[in-house]
Order: C-alpha cells, then structure tokens, then sequence
C-alpha cells in the first residue's frame, strides 16, 4: 500500500536467517495499521527488532513470526504431539513431550471417557495427542480428543518404530505441500507416519527393514533441499533392486 | 520427584519391540551391519609444555598425551600427566599406571555429579586391566632411582557425550593419548656422577613411554536367549540389550582381558566373537597407527619452529639438580600435598595446560595460519610463586655413569615407540604401515638437535660447565 518503500526493506529479511539484534521492519512509515508479532520479534519504539534467531516468516497481511530449529520443545496451544507415559495418577497421566515439564492427560479427555472406562496405559506407550493449554509456568495440558470431543487419530500408537529429530524438521514434514522426502518415499513404499511438532515422528510398515529405511532416510533429509531429498531417495531406491 | 522424570530419557514400548524383531531379523536400527562399528576419529590434543621451574606445583605435565575419540555420536576425551613419585615397595623399579574416569552429567541425564557410579568404576576397571595386565605399557623404563623415584602415569578419561559404547571408545582414547605422551627425560650426572638431573624441554627432546602392544577392546551386546550378538552397541540398543560381553585383544591376536555381563552365552558363541574381535582389533589398531602417523608428521613440521626465540631469559635457568636431602624433602613434600594440589584443575582445561601468571605472553605468539603457537621461551620463566627452595638443589646417589652431552644424541635415539605390529591380519584396511612412528619421531628428535645455535647457546652451555 501506501508503506512499499519500507515493505521492501522488511521484505528482504522474509524468509531469510535472522539473529537477535536485527531490526527487520521500521515502523516509522507505517501509520494506522495493525502488524501481529509472535514468537521472537519484540517492539522496540519505532522498529520491530529479533529476539531468536532463526528464519523470519510473514503470513499475508500481516503476521511476522521467527521459526527456529531446536531439540527441545516449547509447548503452544493446539500442537499436535508423540508423548510417552511416564506415570499415571488418580486422575491424570503423566506425559513426557519432550518439554520442560510434563504433560498432564486428564484420563477422562478421550472420546466417550468415563470414570468406568479409564484407559490403562503401561509406563512406555506411545501416543498422539493434542496440547489444549500451555503456560510456561503449569505443566501443559493435554488431550486425546479434538475440539469437537471426537478422537479423530488420537491416543495410542501400536507397533511401528520411534525416532526423535529437530522441531525444524517435523515442521518441515508437515508442510503443507507434502514434503519431497515423503512424496518421493511413498511412490515406492507403503508405510503410515505420525510426525509430532515436538520432533517426534512414528513410523511403522508391513516389514521392518522398509521401517529402518524410511527412519533413516527421514533423519538424513534435514538439511538437502527438495532436489537432494528426491536424489537420495532414488538412490536408496536402487540399492533395494 | 516429577522433574527427574520429566529429565530422564524414556524408552517407548514400541521401539523395544521393534529393536528386538529387527535385531531377530539380522537388522539393525541405524541401517549397520551386526559387525560393523560406527565411524570412528580420533584426534590429538595440542603439545604444550611446562618445565618444573616454570610451575608452582612440583608436578612436572608433560602436556602432550591429550586425545578425543569420536564413535558415531559417543566422545571420550583422555588426558595423560605423570609425576614422580616413590615406588611401591614390593615393586622397587616399576613405575606406576592408574586410570580415573569422570562421568559429567552432560553426557548423559542418567549420570550423576560426584562419585563414580558402578558403571564408571568398571569401565575404568576393564580399561586400566587391558592396559596393566598385559603389560603394554614398559613400566620399568620408568624407574629414575631404583627404591626411591619412578614415573607415576595417569590416565583420565572423561565422558563427554554418552551415544552408546563407551568401553570401546574410552579405550581407543586412553591408548591414542598414551601413544602422544612425552614426558621429561631425567638422567644422572653433575658433579661428582651422583646428581639426577631432570632436564628442561629446550635443552632434551621429551620421552614417550615404551608400549609394547595395543590391546584394543570390542563390545558386543546380546540379545534374545544369548544368541543374537551385535557389535558397538548404540544407545538404543544398549537400553534393549539382555548382557554384554567386552574382549580386549591386540592385533597379534592376543587376548589380554574378557569381561561380561548379563545374560548367559553358549561357548560357541563366545569363540565365533573370539575370531570376529580378532578382525577388528586389527581393523582398530591400524586406525590408531594411522592416526598417530598424521599427527606426529604434523608435529614435526611443528618443531623446525621449536627453538627458543628469545634465549637470554632461559640462560639464567639450569637444569633442576637437587641432593639426597633435598629429593627426600621433595618425597615428603608429595606426600604432604594433598590430592588437589595435584593441579587437577589445570589439566582439565582441556589439551592445552597454559599456567594462569603466564597467559599474558601467549596473545602475541601467532603461528602462521592465525593458530596461537605457544612457544615455551615467551613464558615468563620467574612466575610468582616460584619454588626456589627446592628448585636449586642437587641430589647425591650412588655411583652412576654421567656423560651429559654425549648421551644427549645416545639416548634420544634410543626411544622408541613400539606401537601396535606392523602386520594386520586378514584384516580389511588397505593401509599398511609403512613407516612405523618410532622412525618419526627420531627424525623429529634429530631436527630439534639440528636447531640453529645463537651465541646466547654458548653463554648457556659454558653456564652449566662453570657448575661442574
């Protein structure tokens, strides 16, 4: 609109690397208009300057948010999950999700929960389940049912083998056009995957030697671009002939 | 209580069934083969050293015989001093060689700060035998005054990153830093042939201790019933594994310890590992050789610029001679130090032992490359604590040859490192030695003796005559 000459500036920090300290939109042209911050960016009188350092991202119109790479997780509301049971209580289990604290599943929030039907998990089951509230302070909690009260793919996942990667690249395995590592996996093998935004991902197929290869094949794809992803894929193809 | 769980490491359910029907299945978790280790470097820690008038301890660290070892995502980092000390009294002539390990809770949740747990004690156990026991290390070359002083090695090893197999990876490291050691050369001489001499780094090319063979050690892990076995185990596959089985062997197909744990294997089984560890304590050991090959031609590259770039300050410094009385003051000093005092601390800073009242000089000694080279001559040779005391005195003994400036070429060229057998049996690596690292390290000794002599050499050599 009326504010190009300092959306040009900011647009050339989009999508790129950015460090705490840089100062990647001025707010001094912008007048009468609302910009959402989220994770990493802070205000700072007339500019908007980073807080962590990672890849800035806009979401059109007017959303910038920092996206950074780390082996911890930091629980946000309606994240989806992998949690182990670590411990069950009278009325919660106990869920490690790979945050600073642990995760509370109420054992009455799975769909058609009752005091009569508790599920019982052993120490060590793996599940997908859904962050409904997260605080830095509570322990977050969490639930096996979606908005509606359905289970919709929640709660225990039988078989199948665990990996734990980078929060980056389970983000990278969610998006939204199917990630090149999976499309290109899938044309040759049939195999299910469940990927947590905590950098767990589940994968199980009929034999297990499929099973190894696509984990590793996951773990190795993190840093290739699509083109690499495509070559390494075929190239494990050939070695199977 | 919940924090500690919310810090330990969980396994799923999931992937221990898993581990165990691929493992059923002669598959492993990281796409390996059942014998094949991880991909394994090892590297050395920079030479530093320190001369006993430059440091306020009576230790005298010869800082070289610092490695770290990388296999897959385990790291072990050893680090090697000695000191003189009195001789047991059962074992008047032999040095002695002790191995301490330290398990930092950054390598792993489920160590503890403190006290060594079970594991970190047999892990020191298993590495200290492999080594001791089968007599690698010559211990009676480290015997300066029969009864009275031997060389005291010892070895630490610290966990820096637990990924799985640490026995395999800690002994790789303790044996590559065993290997760079140097430690002062001491002989008899002075005035009346009863001085014992301990010599400044300048003046003698530093020993490395005399080892006789590498005993490499291989872990495998057990599965099922005791007979599904797989070698370097990683962490997964440790959480899942039923028992253990560690055999230290050398490349001569020697087997120097066997330690085990956990479930029971067939005899059958233990000799089919037997043969496999044979293959890869030979693959290991060429990998050793090969790795001390690159650093010590490194190293001597390194020395052509090791020739003191100011003298006049080493002129006023003689080699520490001390008497009877005073070595016995000496003895009971050690003893009276407690264990801290051993400068503990100052090894820990990693390869490099800088004394803290020297660091000032360090900033503008820069080698070519930018690398900070810290040539021992810009130290500041009166730091302020010096000993003095117990620096300048002279040690009277009975009756051993003296001959200072001809055993200077004598006995340097004497020293050799007899690591490892040039021989790999069967084994797959395509690197042979060719050029054993004694032969190295002489060329390096006799570069150092070739070292350009200034006027200030002069002033010092008539120095120790006038001591005469």
């Amino acid at each position: 609109m009326n504010s190009m000459p300092s959306d040009s500036a900011s647009m050339s920090f989009v999508d790129r690397v950015v460090v705490p300290g840089d100062h990647v939109l001025d707010l001094t042209g912008m007048a009468n208009q609302t910009i959402k911050l989220g994770a990493g960016l802070r205000q700072d009188g007339d500019a908007i300057s980073v807080m962590k350092a990672g890849k800035l991202r806009i979401s059109k119109p007017n959303k910038y948010w920092v996206e950074s790479s780390h082996k911890r997780y930091v629980p946000c509301v309606e994240d989806t999950v992998l949690g182990i049971v670590v411990d069950s209580k009278f009325d919660n289990f106990l869920v490690d999700i790979k945050a600073p604290m642990l995760g509370l599943l109420p054992v009455l929030a799975f769909e058609g929960g009752t005091r009569r039907n508790i599920p019982k998990f052993e120490i060590g089951t793996l599940l997908y389940v859904r962050v409904v509230k997260a605080n830095n302070t509570m322990n977050p909690e969490l639930s096996c049912m979606d908005e509606t009260g359905k289970a919709a793919e929640f709660g225990p996942l039988k078989d199948g083998y665990m990996f734990e990667t980078s929060t980056g690249l389970a983000r990278m395995l969610l998006s939204s056009p199917p990630c090149p590592i999976l499309e290109s996996l899938g044309k040759s093998l049939s195999y299910e995957i469940a990927i947590g935004l905590n950098g767990r991902v589940w994968v199980n197929a009929a034999s297990p030697s499929t099973v190894i290869l696509v984990s590793n094949a996951i773990m190795n794809s993190e840093f290739l671009s699509a083109a690499q992803q495509k070559i390494m894929v075929e190239k494990l193809m050939k070695r199977l002939q | 209580m919940e924090q500690r769980l919310a810090n330990t490491w969980q396994m799923t359910v999931n992937e221990r069934k898993f581990i165990e029907m691929a493992l059923a299945a002669d598959l492993r978790v990281d796409d390996r083969g059942p014998f094949d280790y991880r991909p394994c470097t090892i590297t050395f820690g920079r030479h530093v050293f320190l001369s006993p008038p430059f440091h306020s301890s009576l230790i005298y660290l010869c800082a070289g015989g610092s490695s770290e070892v990388q296999l897959g995502e385990t790291r072990v980092m050893s680090y090697v001093t000695s000191q003189l000390v009195q001789p047991y009294r059962d074992r008047p002539n032999e040095g002695t060689l002790s191995i301490f390990t330290e398990f930092s809770p950054m390598a792993d949740p489920a160590f503890e700060a403190g006290r060594p747990g079970e594991f970190a004690i047999e892990l020191g156990r298993i590495v200290d035998r492999g080594l001791r026991e089968s007599g690698a290390v010559d211990m009676e070359s480290l015997c300066v005054v029969v009864g009275k002083l031997v060389w005291s090695i010892r070895v630490d090893l610290h966990i820096l990153d637990n990924g799985g197999n640490l026995i395999d990876a800690a002994n790789i490291a303790a044996l590559a830093s065993l290997l760079t050691f140097r430690r002062p050369e001491c002989t008899l001489g002075g005035d009346d042939n009863h001085e014992l001499i301990i010599h400044d780094i300048e003046d003698r090319e530093p020993l490395p201790l005399i080892i006789h063979h590498l005993p490499v050690a291989v872990t495998f892990a057990v599965f099922g019933e005791g007979n599904i076995m797989v070698i370097d185990p990683s962490y997964k596959e440790e959480s899942v594994m039923g028992g253990r089985m560690t055999i230290t062997m050398n490349s001569n197909g020697d087997i120097c310890a066997v330690q085990k744990a956990g479930i029971g294997i067939s005899s059958s089984v233990i000799i089919r590992c037997l043969e496999i560890c044979a293959v890869k304590a030979a693959e290991i050991t060429s990998k050793i050789n090969h790795a001390m090959e690159s650093f010590n031609d490194g190293r001597s590259i390194q020395y052509p610029n090791f020739h003191p770039v100011d003298v006049a300050i080493q002129d006023n410094l003689p080699d520490v001679i001390m008497d009877k009385k005073q070595i016995e003051n000496l003895i009971g000093h050690l003893a009276a130090l407690p264990l801290d005092a051993l400068d503990r601390n100052s090894n820990k800073s990693g390869a490099v032992v800088v004394g803290t009242n020297t660091r000032a000089k360090f900033e503008n000694n820069q080698a070519r490359d930018g690398v900070p080279f810290y040539s021992p001559s810009n130290w500041d040779p009166y730091p302020r604590k010096l000993c003095s005391r117990l620096a300048r005195s002279s040690l009277k003994l009975s009756g051993l040859p003296e001959d200072v400036e001809e055993d200077k070429v004598n006995t340097t060229q004497s020293v050799t490192v007899e690591c490892g057998l040039e021989h790999t049996k069967g084994a797959s690596s395509s690197r042979a030695l060719e050029t054993p690292s004694e032969y190295t390290t002489v060329e390096a000794t006799s570069q150092y003796i070739k070292a350009p002599k200034t006027l200030k050499d002069a002033v010092k050599i008539q120095n120790r005559k006038m001591r005469k």
